[in-house]
């Protein structure tokens, strides 16, 4: 046996292990799962440094690291351990082999299944890894029965412990892989995910072995009062989990917030503890540094996590832990694994004293230098510095890692040699070489970024016949409200295919005309866009509402042929028919926006959720026209309350685009609140009703002329206090209509110009002449309008009344029992109020915007009076 | 394309070559040199890894090159390939990061076999390493050519 249980539990290690016989079935296994540990640790690493071409490249290389690298790690550690400190007899190999293969097989399938979006390969995979890790649960608990149980016995509690956290996570991480979730609750249940796995699976296995393994690195004995801390830090950090997860999942913060801060507590004492160590010596080896680094990582990690969490509402915490990922992954687990590698892989790999210290001497090689360079990097990247400071403190902790794996795969190779042969060898017989493959691999990664790849794939232009001409790569840059190259230059029926990257923190895409278009491109982002061979010439823009006005456009020229221009001038361009057919019907299964305003709720906290999201909308007649909206219909949904009654609603930004809200019934600083949120963000706006009337809201985020214009907008009825009861309550909101595609050139002119393709009463032109509104005569109807723009108001009338009432932004102008009358609300744009009608006899009643242009093009309707 | 015609066997080989000094570097190190290690003595094996070394430096100088070059720079008329579009992105950056890498491992075996005349036997091992991954690269980005 070359890994007793006393070897790594020993304070002392550098006792000689006699009789330590070369091939040991321990040492193979632990060969194995090493190579695999490696394995996984450099296609993440290769993942994380191309991670710009893939979409799902940002979570893959975390995955990879985490639930590939890491967790096999622990795994098979924890194990090795928990035998160690329970001076038990270790469990049957056969089945930790089993164990093993099925969390990197689960593993790999969970990858697989969100790399190619397959969620029920990465629901199976999920199932793998719960199944993998209640095994291993099991075992560690069967383990400690009926063992003798050494004094650091209390430490495989935290192991036991974390394999009940990762069950948990992996669950929540199954549920967010799979989709199965939806869109409900996904921010907590994310936040809890991060919490149980980062801190609870990978953290306290950690902080348990520190306990032991702190001084064996140091080579002190350990401290006494040490098994009793480990115990009570146990059970801090174990309550601190326990509150902490829930109440994320449950969106409760400060249950949370002092969640967090119990487990901080329990870190903090730990912490305290191996000061104390490192005061009677101080580290002196690469392994002692890498652990008391990676310690004072996590201790910075979980303090920043809390002060976040404190300060910061629960749906505004994931874009700042992003920050936080590189201290917690790079800086504690990844620098905590390279540190106890370093130490542990001689101890169970090697085949004697001799082997064990050349190992040991491999392993060290640099690890000053490697040491500076990996926190360095940690550092830049944990700072609020410019993005390419952030790189370069990427590529500093990537360098790290990577000459690490170097190492270690150096170090399991010439252990697989010596368990082969029985040899020794300096480790300065593997140096040369090494040294030789990392020049060899530099050389190819300079060559590879030099030839453009693998940020996209390259075309054969040196194929069977074509000329290097036939096949055009133009790598095209969008940034600072600009495309460059503006201009590109290509021989007739050249194949073009633009790599477009952006490099601009803002998003954009890219469209050719009549051709394809890149997805929205976040930062760093890159698509390939085949464009296909060019016949004449070419227009490209970004689509983001002004940001073609602004310049980004380029122009695909075709070389010799002046009248390349006239021919490219396309006959049915822009889908955006002139004028609407007065005749047409609505398509079967049409149904109009219900214009009924129900009273106003009980209730004094209205909560609402709004999805930004973007819907196919019939507007008119037979027309059906892409629209921008507020939980999927234009207008979005009608608020209402009572003065003083608090509204709370969630924003979720299910569109490609930023979008913001801005609530005219409630205010705010136009900073925070009404500030643009990203795809797939959420914000909380907030606002106290303090006034009654009839208020617009509508999307805060520039350009609003065109966020308003295709479909972001809203009404919100506050009620006055005196407002009497009517018969019926009808809502009504006034909007100018663009068809065309959602910010392109011609209906961007045509909303520039003012010269709207219909006017509409709630979303669709002449709506309620096809489904006609419903009064019966001697009933007192109200109606409330609101005029949402964006450019033209209303002058609201309805044929054959007279309003014996007008209230219009906030006053009364005519009561129901004043001499006078009024025959039109009139609403300069954003401004609302409610007329009131008694409808004499039984009739079909015409509502009429009566600037008769806008009536004759959709603004009217007709309330049918019935007896 | 159909039929076999000259361009098909200038292609040939050049992919040849490559075949032959890539996977001969292969053989020698996974195979060749691993073995004399440890069937050898030691006397035996420097003078059998000397002898080899030099009869692949031979191979290399006398055959390999010239005819890479040559079948090289005939592929490259053929596909029209020109100096100016060795910059532009895709096929001709590519192809020209290729180049470069392949005469930066050409060096590096140049100077393999200087070192190893000269008795540094760990500085020759080192670049005798990194002319073959050099050369895995020049593959890697040979496929990335022809491929897409």
């Amino acid at each position: 046996m070359s890994t007793g249980p006393n070897e790594t539990a020993a304070p002392t290690p550098e006792r000689p292990r006699p009789g330590a016989s070369s091939a040991s079935a321990p040492r193979v296994r632990h060969l194995r799962a090493h190579v695999v540990i490696v394995v996984w640790l450099a296609l993440a690493l290769i993942t994380a440094t191309t991670q710009h071409t893939l979409p799902v490249a940002h979570w893959l290389a975390i995955h990879l690291f985490l639930l590939g690298a890491v967790t096999t790690a622990i795994m098979v550690w924890t194990e090795h351990f928990a035998v160690a400190m329970l001076h038990a007899p270790p469990p049957d190999p056969r089945w930790g082999g089993v164990r093993l293969i099925a969390l990197n097989v689960s593993a790999v399938a969970v990858l697989t299944g969100v790399a190619v979006d397959w969620p029920v390969l990465a629901g199976v995979g999920t199932l793998g890894v719960v199944a993998a890790i209640i095994g291993h649960v099991a075992a560690l608990v069967r383990l400690g029965r009926g063992a003798l149980g050494g004094r650091l016995a209390p430490v495989v509690g935290y192991y036991r412990l974390a394999g009940v956290a990762l069950i948990a996570g992996a669950v929540l991480g199954g549920l967010l892989a799979t989709g199965a979730l939806g869109e409900a609750g996904r921010t907590g249940v994310e936040l809890a995910h991060i919490h149980v796995n980062l801190l609870g699976w990978v953290g306290l296995p950690i902080v348990g072995t520190l306990f032991m393994l702190w001084p064996t690195v140091l080579g002190v004995r350990m401290e006494d009062r040490t098994v009793p801390v480990a115990r009570r830090v146990l059970w801090l950090t174990g309550l601190g989990l326990l509150l902490a997860v829930p109440a994320l999942l449950l969106g409760a913060r400060w249950p949370a917030v002092a969640g967090l801060a119990v487990y901080a507590v329990g870190v903090g004492w730990a912490s305290a503890l191996f000061l104390r160590t490192v005061l009677r010596r101080a580290p002196r080896s690469g392994a002692s540094w890498m652990l008391a680094a990676a310690t004072c990582w996590l201790v910075v990690g979980v303090v920043a996590d809390l002060g976040l969490m404190a300060t910061r509402e629960l749906s505004h915490l994931d874009p700042a832990l992003h920050g936080l990922l590189p201290v917690l992954l790079i800086g504690f687990v990844g620098q905590t694994l390279l540190g106890a590698l370093t130490y542990l892989l001689p101890v169970v790999l090697s085949g004697g004293p001799t082997d064990r210290a050349a190992l040991a001497d491999l392993l060290d090689w640099g690890w000053r230098t490697r040491l500076v360079v990996l926190n360095a990097g940690v550092l830049l990247l944990f700072l609020p510095l410019p993005a390419p400071v952030g790189a370069v403190g990427f590529g500093a902790a990537a360098a790290a890692f990577a000459a690490f794996l170097g190492l270690a795969a150096a170090a399991l190779v010439r252990s697989r040699e010596g368990a082969v042969t029985g040899g020794a060898g300096g480790a300065a017989a593997w140096r040369a070489p090494l040294a030789g493959a990392g020049i060899g691999v530099l050389l190819i990664v300079f060559a590879l970024v030099a030839a453009g790849l693998p940020a996209g794939t390259t075309s054969g232009g040196g194929g069977s016949g074509t000329a290097a001409t036939g096949t055009r790569t133009v790598e095209v840059e969008l940034k600072g409200m600009a495309v460059s190259p503006s201009r590109i230059e290509v021989a007739p029926g050249t194949v073009l295919r633009l790599e477009v990257v952006n490099r601009d923190t803002q998003r954009h895409d890219l469209r050719v005309e009549d051709g394809p278009r890149t997805p929205m491109l976040g930062e760093g982002e890159s698509h390939l866009l085949e464009v296909g061979p060019i016949a004449a010439d070419l227009e490209a823009w970004c689509t983001v509402p002004g940001h073609r006005a602004a310049g980004m456009s380029m122009t695909i020229a075709v070389t010799g042929s002046a009248d390349g221009g006239a021919e490219s001038e396309p006959g049915h361009g822009h889908a955006s028919p002139d004028g609407l057919d007065p005749a047409a019907e609505h398509s079967d299964g049409w149904e109009p926006r219900s214009a009924v305003l129900p009273p106003a709720e009980e209730a004094r906290v209205h909560e609402v959720e709004l999805r930004a999201v973007e819907a196919d909308i019939e507007v008119a007649p037979g027309v059906s026209q892409r629209m921008w909206t507020f939980g999927g219909t234009a207008p979005g949904p009608t608020l209402r309350g009572k003065v003083g009654d608090v509204f709370e609603v969630t924003l979720v930004n299910d569109a490609e685009m930023g979008h913001g809200i801005d609530f005219h019934a409630g205010a705010l600083a136009p900073d925070e609140p009404m500030r643009t949120i990203g795809p797939g963000e959420r914000l909380v706006y907030r606002f106290t009703a303090e006034r009654a009337g009839a208020w617009l809201y509508h999307c805060s985020t520039p350009s609003m002329l065109q966020h308003i214009g295709n479909g972001m907008y809203g009404a919100v009825i506050i009620d006055p206090p005196d407002l009497e009861q009517a018969d019926r309550e009808y809502v009504l909101v006034s909007s100018q209509l663009y068809l065309g595609e959602p910010g392109s050139e011609g209906q961007v002119a045509k909303m520039r110009e003012g010269r709207p393709d219909a006017w509409v009463f709630n979303g669709g032109a002449g709506q309620y002449a096809a489904a006609p509104l419903a009064a019966r005569a001697e009933e007192r109807v109200r109606f409330w309008v609101v005029a949402a723009g964006p450019s033209d108001g209303i002058a609201f009338h309805i044929v054959g009344t007279v309003f014996d009432s007008v209230y219009k932004e906030g006053a009364h102008l005519v009561r129901p029992d004043d001499p006078g009358g009024a025959q039109v609300l009139d609403l300069a744009a954003a401004q609302g109020g409610y007329v009131e009608a008694v409808f004499p006899e039984p009739g079909h009643y015409a509502l009429v915007d009566h600037d008769m242009r806008r009536a004759e093009a959709g603004a009217h309707g007709i309330v049918k009076v019935t007896p | 394309m159909t039929g076999v015609d000259l361009w098909t066997i200038v292609r040939f080989v050049h992919i040849l070559g490559a075949a032959l000094w890539v996977g001969g570097q292969l053989a020698l190190s996974l195979v060749i040199l691993p073995l004399a290690r440890r069937m050898l003595s030691a006397e035996a094996r420097e003078g059998f890894v000397g002898a080899a070394g030099r009869r692949f430096g031979l191979l290399t100088v006398a055959l390999f090159v010239p005819v890479q070059v040559a079948t090289g720079v005939a592929l490259a008329w053929r596909a029209g390939v020109t100096w100016e579009s060795l910059a532009a992105p895709g096929y001709g950056r590519v192809l020209a990061a290729k180049l470069v890498l392949f005469a930066a491992v050409m060096l590096l075996a140049a100077a393999h076999g200087w070192a190893h005349g000269r008795g540094r036997r760990d500085l020759a091992r080192a670049l005798a390493v990194a002319a073959l991954v050099g050369s895995l690269g020049v593959v890697l980005l040979a496929t990335a050519l022809s491929g897409a």
